[in-house]
């Protein structure tokens, strides 16, 4: 053994940020320039967001979810108070985060010329785990 | 020689860690690098391995005159 190291994941990058929330089975629009969010009269709200999550696929009392990128290059979510309290709180933040970096673990890897051996879902009590492993060459 | 061995495990709130086996030296810290990308490092420490692994490089060195 030789090294071991923890991280805060930053999101940072689109394109996992959209292949993460296309993992979890939503559809994503993408606006280089941000698009307003709309409402859940279908009002057309004051935020803008650069990735969105329509609210036709949440609840139908849901807002859109939008991911606008700060100035650092991070992405931030916006989410209504009724739609935190209905299941898109910091658990599901917790859970696109977790996807975001399993994306980016795979291909970053393959980019670097790791060899990609195998990923396992592991059931904890705070909830699964995602074990990836690679050799390097 | 030992295979050179990375698991990377993500938790329910998408944070990571990184375990290397098999690596040394310069090498060690550029694959912990390669996986750490953008992220924030909260703990970061060599093994006891990666101090074996460079004694026993310096000893060669010093064998062969280098």
């Amino acid at each position: 053994m030789s090294a071991y190291g923890e991280f805060t994941t930053v999101m940072s990058e689109e394109r996992y940020l959209v292949e993460g929330l296309r993992a979890m089975g939503y559809r994503v629009e993408v606006h280089a320039e941000g698009a307003a969010l709309v409402g859940y009269h279908g009002d057309e709200r004051r935020e803008t967001a650069h990735v969105i999550i329509r609210r036709a696929q949440l609840d139908s009392a849901s807002n859109d979810i939008g991911f606008v990128r700060g100035k650092d290059g991070r992405y931030q979510a916006i989410l209504s108070e009724y739609d935190r309290s209905i299941g898109y709180g910091n658990q599901w933040l917790g859970k696109v985060h977790q996807h975001y970096k399993e994306s980016q673990t795979l291909a970053v890897a393959k980019s670097k010329g790791y060899i990609f051996r195998g990923k396992e879902v592991i059931q904890t009590a705070n909830g699964p785990q995602i074990r990836l492993q690679f050799v390097a060459r | 020689m030992q295979q050179k061995t990375i698991t990377v495990v993500i938790d329910q709130n998408g944070d990571s860690s990184v375990d290397l086996e098999g690596f040394a030296g310069q090498g060690c810290d550029k694959a912990l690098k390669d996986f750490q990308g953008d992220d924030h490092a909260k703990v970061q420490r060599k093994k006891a391995a990666f101090y074996s692994a460079a004694v026993d490089s310096r000893e060669q060195n010093l064998k062969s005159g280098q």
